[in-house]
């Protein structure tokens, strides 16, 4: 049709007009960018890449696997659930009105050591079914009055838990308000096991988040106690405990750093565990569990990650081999201009 | 082809008019144009195999236009290959075309470079302007102005074809990477008890679609190509994929949110029970609600933009620097935002120096996410392996001519060395040679 270029800009005089005479040429200036020329590069999705594709994945993937799931089985974790068998018998029925009682709510557990572990051994405490992350829950706490003292008056954000007897709470709010109050004693062979309850929270929360002159004050002096009382004369800052537990978790099951125990414990050793059962989750059926754990390089005992990586080494490995199969079994000659549907159907649509 | 023309410069009517009689000369001119309408039609009844062109000028356009006619012209118009309506006034052309709008449920379009073109060109679904010669009123009344009437052909089949492409694949995308996001929030509020907690910080949500995915989208609408100028316009028919609208139909977007869908499950899953319940560092802290919700994040971001990166064919510095800067702005974004005060900053305060980046949990929490790109590479070898659509038939061809031209090339090479030992240019700079004037030659082909 007409002799241009394909190349030559959509607003310019052509190549067959140089012979005219010169005219003003309102022809915009040549840019790479502006006449999308850009140098590119344009990977299709050849057999080749698709199988090296599939391959590369499995051939990284399937090592990671095998890596995080021996890492997972060094771990040494010792569970107890303890919530039902520390209600004596004869409340066994009635397990929320025990807890809420004055009776005595000691209870001994014993531990065994399956394998060897190394120090430092975390201790933590796990709970089920206890939603931490509602919405009401996570909104209740006023974060400008824990870092500050002299936002002690900020209570707005903590209803219902904002004052009692007319006073601020501090430090307000349903988390701080519901602390874990359980305790737990180790001793092994008759000896005391040192828990460290030191440097169990974040770094960032002790020296940022939770003020060093903020000091609690009328903690718990409702009718009805949630959970642990604090020491008036410690700063927040210094209240390891209560630093853990307003860290909200992420799913109803989680666990949360006690302390560490920091000797070694050898395979067959019993410990001895003296617990205070006095939290109270009862009322919604929740559970408590004591857990005891080593760490990896990687954390603690979790499969999944080392499996869901072998399953999808694995998988990306089959599909590798199902397309190297495919591509030899049923070979089409790619950019055979035979295939376009047009030399196909002559004659058009 | 044959050629049909209603004309009423016929001896009889210009008698009548010489008389004066104005309502003798419409009647007489009204069964003149009815004559030859049928005249047409039956012949075009008779040769069915042949293709029709119809010519009519502007006086018996006016009659034809009546309402007892207007139907059987249409009728006419239609089965034409090609209608020639010459001297017709503005008032005219702007009819005609609606009429053909109304008759055919089809897109038109309106060319025209004058005055007398304005109404037509917006009573037409798409008027190009002309600019030039007869002014510039066709183009302030036109959507796309070109300076001439050869550079149609370029605006449609390479303009046309890579814009229907772009809107298209854009439309879908924004549909997958908004359905990604939201519905690994749903997940998280299973876990919730339902109680509105969203699972990421306000922040994080707010700029999702503002900071870290809109830039590579913007890449995709702008500047993508699936098949180069020069391809389109050396197969027009590539055109029809835009005609029979194969690149937007149900099933690709349906396709689209399913996948949408298939990734956030994949990553809800993946990093909900890597990362939570146990120690998730060496130093045995646990994972809490924010450092899932950064994780959380960071593969959505990840997965969303490595789909893009998997979906266009074009890669130029552009949409390098969009995909991997909106990845990178992510962790950018954490490390800044995390260092303000935690009153404003509340649960990303410092999340990622000290919480994350140490944990190596959470980067090859990040690297398997590789597994939610697999549906979509698998679907695309599949699909282009058993059921390529054209445009990726001529990609591969075209690889397929180039690497075929470099071995051209190259052989040439060992020829011309093996006789000219004693060459003064380098063999790069010989190779260089050969393949711009084998890129020329095609171009100029």
């Amino acid at each position: 049709m007409s002799s241009y270029t394909p190349s030559s800009s959509a607003g310019g005089v052509g190549s067959a007009d140089s012979a005219a005479p010169r005219r003003n040429s309102k022809r915009p200036k040549y840019s790479k960018f502006t006449q999308q020329e850009l140098p590119a590069c344009k990977p299709i999705l050849t057999p080749r890449w698709v199988i090296s594709a599939f391959m590369l994945v499995s051939i990284v993937f399937i090592p990671i696997g095998v890596v995080s799931l021996l890492a997972s089985r060094d771990v040494v974790e010792i569970i107890d659930r303890y919530e039902t068998e520390c209600v004596p018998q004869n409340f066994r029925n009635n397990r929320v009105s025990f807890i809420q009682s004055d009776a005595n709510k000691t209870c001994t557990r014993r531990l065994t050591v399956t394998k060897h572990m190394k120090q430092p051994i975390y201790v933590y405490y796990q709970l089920d079914n206890f939603y931490q992350n509602h919405r009401r829950y996570v909104k209740s706490r006023s974060d400008s009055q824990l870092r500050d003292n002299s936002s002690w008056n900020d209570v707005s954000s903590c209803k219902p838990e904002d004052d009692s007897n007319g006073l601020p709470i501090v430090p307000c709010g349903l988390i701080a308000w519901s602390l874990f109050n359980d305790t737990y004693n180790f001793s092994l062979n008759n000896q005391q096991l040192a828990v460290n309850k030191r440097e169990i929270s974040w770094k960032s929360d002790r020296d940022h988040k939770f003020g060093n002159d903020v000091l609690p004050r009328n903690f718990q002096n409702g009718t009805l106690k949630g959970g642990k009382s604090l020491d008036p004369t410690v700063p927040l800052s210094q209240q390891e405990d209560l630093i853990v537990w307003m860290r909200t978790a992420a799913l109803p099951t989680f666990r949360k750093l006690y302390g560490k125990i920091e000797r070694d414990l050898q395979p067959n050793e019993v410990i001895h565990v003296t617990l205070e059962n006095n939290y109270n989750t009862y009322s919604f059926n929740g559970k408590k569990k004591l857990v005891l754990s080593t760490t990896s390089w990687l954390g603690g005992k979790n499969d999944f990650l080392g499996i869901a990586y072998l399953t999808i080494g694995g998988l990306c490995f089959f599909l590798a081999l199902s397309f190297t199969v495919v591509y030899l079994v049923k070979p089409r000659r790619l950019g055979d201009p035979s295939y376009l549907s047009w030399n196909r159907n002559p004659g058009g649509h | 082809m044959k050629q049909i023309a209603i004309t009423l410069e016929l001896p009889e009517i210009e008698d009548l008019d010489k008389h004066g009689d104005k309502e003798a000369t419409a009647e007489a001119s009204l069964d003149c144009v009815k004559k030859q309408i049928h005249d047409g039609k039956s012949q075009m009844g008779k040769e069915n195999s042949v293709e029709f062109g119809l010519i009519i000028d502007g006086k018996s356009l006016t009659f034809a236009m009546d309402n007892t006619l207007v139907n059987d012209f249409m009728d006419l118009a239609m089965g034409c290959a090609t209608v020639i309506c010459c001297r017709s006034s503005l008032k005219q052309k702007a009819v005609i075309t609606r009429l053909v709008k109304s008759v055919v449920s089809r897109t038109t379009l309106a060319i025209g470079d004058g005055a007398n073109d304005v109404g037509m060109l917006q009573e037409a679904d798409i008027g190009v302007g002309i600019s030039g010669v007869e002014g510039m009123r066709a183009v302030m009344a036109s959507d796309f102005a070109i300076a001439q009437f050869r550079f149609l052909e370029r605006l449609l089949l390479v303009h046309g074809h890579w814009c229907y492409r772009r809107i298209s694949m854009m439309i879908c995308y924004f549909f997958y990477k908004n359905i990604t996001f939201g519905f690994t929030l749903f997940w998280f509020e299973a876990y919730t008890s339902f109680s509105g907690q969203p699972a990421y910080n306000d922040w994080y949500m707010s700029s999702y679609n503002v900071f870290f995915t809109s830039l590579p989208v913007i890449a995709l609408g702008v500047f993508d190509h699936d098949v180069s100028a020069r391809l389109c316009m050396k197969y027009p028919l590539l055109y029809q994929e835009g005609v029979q609208n194969l690149l937007f139909n149900w099933v690709l977007i349906l396709g689209w949110m399913f996948n949408g869908l298939l990734s956030s499950i994949i990553i809800y899953l993946l990093t909900a029970n890597s990362i939570t319940g146990q120690a998730f560092r060496k130093d045995g802290q646990v994972a809490d609600y924010s450092i899932l919700g950064v994780t959380m994040y960071t593969c959505v971001v990840w997965t969303v933009n490595c789909q893009m990166a998997l979906s266009i064919n074009y890669f130029t510095w552009i949409q390098h620097l969009f995909i991997w800067g909106s990845i990178a702005l992510w962790y950018i974004f954490l490390v800044v935002y995390g260092s303000i005060p935690s009153t404003l900053s509340t649960t990303a305060y410092k999340v990622l120096v000290e919480a994350c980046a140490p944990s190596i949990l959470y980067w090859l929490t990040t690297l398997l996410v590789i597994s939610a790109l697999l549906p979509l590479l698998s679907y695309r070898a599949f699909q282009i392996r058993f059921r390529p659509m054209e445009h990726d038939r001529i990609q591969i061809q075209r690889r397929r001519s180039e690497s075929l031209e470099r071995d051209v090339a190259q052989s040439r090479l060992s020829e011309s060395s093996e006789t000219r030992n004693s060459s003064d240019l380098p063999a790069e700079v010989r190779i260089r040679i050969d393949s711009l004037k084998a890129s020329s030659r095609r171009k100029n082909s």
